[in-house]
């Protein structure tokens, strides 16, 4: 700018003096232009040399690490799934294993076809002082049809109701029969899955039970169905006595 | 004077080139000396133009003061990392104050003329 008190001076100075001040300025552009790539730089490559071999060193660490956990939480999740499927595969073992003894110890109603026979004490007219006991249907009559149907191949038996279990009993208390100590009264229907062909002949065959009973003048009907129902034994099985013997406690 | 500012642009073209071409990187944790640089190298070049102005320029001045504020504040930058304080922020603060005043005083000698 001329009119300025520098001007005036020698140009020779000047130009000493601004040279200076240039030197100056070509330093602060230098650093100004370092300082920026030193921001733009990416954050990674800031960090000081020994700290970044630190961190890489741990990050190849981790890396490994979270490698062999992955690994290992994979062969546990292998394991869970194979133990849950293990399991469940029991339970339904189990489960088949329960209903097959429920069926077998006569805890599930059953169905399909068999025989009804009904016994009935004769009609008889009542005259005075005669003992109609006397006449009446017994217990061992009763266990006698029973014995013919399980010895015919009979599966599942009930009489009035009453399951036939391995611990039912057929026995005259006082003057009526129990079965499974339930009073049955006559007439007394026992019905019988097996096979009906079968289960009518043994009873009905010559010189048979129900021959027999029918000499001696009891109603007896036996009825060849194609299903019958036999209801689920009701009562309570309980062993206070008898225990299982273990397997390797035999020996 | 046109020659002078010509020349300090000039400068400053070519240290931006320069710096650009440069294959030297410096470490973000000098972030702080080179900034501390920075602010001496402003604070010479316009205590450089002010003390033009006042005709009162002398080269071993400038460049003692140039040399001798950078080293000083970069002295205060690694004695404050050292320390854990932050030490360099009155060099920031001084160089500061300084560049404005300077600034005002060439503003005000711009328009007086």
């Amino acid at each position: 700018m001329p009119g300025l008190p520098l001007w005036r001076r020698g140009s020779k100075y000047l130009k000493q003096k601004f040279f200076s001040v240039a030197v100056i300025a070509f330093v602060l552009g230098l650093l100004i232009t370092m300082q920026l790539r030193v921001v733009s730089q990416p954050p990674a490559e800031i960090i000081p040399g020994a700290r970044a071999h630190e961190l890489a060193a741990e990050l190849r660490r981790l890396e490994e690490a979270s490698a062999s956990l992955g690994q290992e939480a994979r062969d546990l999740e292998d394991k869970l799934l194979a133990a849950t499927q293990g399991y469940a595969q029991a339970e339904a073992a189990l489960k088949t294993e329960i209903e097959k003894n429920k069926t077998q110890a006569g805890l599930v109603p059953m169905v399909g076809p068999g025989v009804e026979v009904r016994i009935h004490n004769r009609p008889t007219e009542r005259l005075p002082g005669m003992n109609e006991h006397l006449f009446a249907v017994r217990d061992e009559d009763i266990l006698r049809v029973v014995n013919e149907l399980w010895g015919a191949g009979a599966e599942a038996m009930a009489i009035n109701g009453q399951r036939l279990v391995s611990t039912s009993e057929i026995r005259l208390a006082g003057t009526f029969i129990n079965v499974n100590l339930n009073r049955v009264t006559p007439p007394y229907v026992i019905v019988a899955i097996g096979d009906p062909d079968v289960l009518q002949a043994t009873l009905e065959m010559e010189g048979g039970v129900a021959e027999t009973l029918r000499k001696y003048g009891v109603n007896f009907v036996v009825e060849k169905k194609d299903e019958v129902e036999v209801p689920a034994y009701g009562g309570t099985m309980a062993f206070r006595y008898a225990k299982p013997i273990k397997e390797g406690a035999k020996d | 004077m046109w020659l002078g500012i010509w020349m300090v642009v000039v400068g400053l073209i070519l240290g931006v080139v320069v710096g650009l071409n440069v294959p030297l990187f410096i470490p973000q944790v000098y972030g702080k000396y080179l900034g501390i640089a920075i602010l001496a190298a402003m604070d010479s070049v316009f205590g450089g133009i002010r003390a033009g102005m006042e005709e009162s320029f002398d080269n071993a001045i400038f460049f003692s003061g140039f040399v001798g504020n950078t080293l000083l504040a970069a002295g205060l930058v690694f004695i404050g990392d050292r320390l854990g304080v932050e030490l360099y922020t009155a060099a920031v603060v001084a160089f500061g104050v300084r560049l404005f005043q300077n600034l005002a005083v060439i503003r005000r000698k711009f328009i007086k003329k």
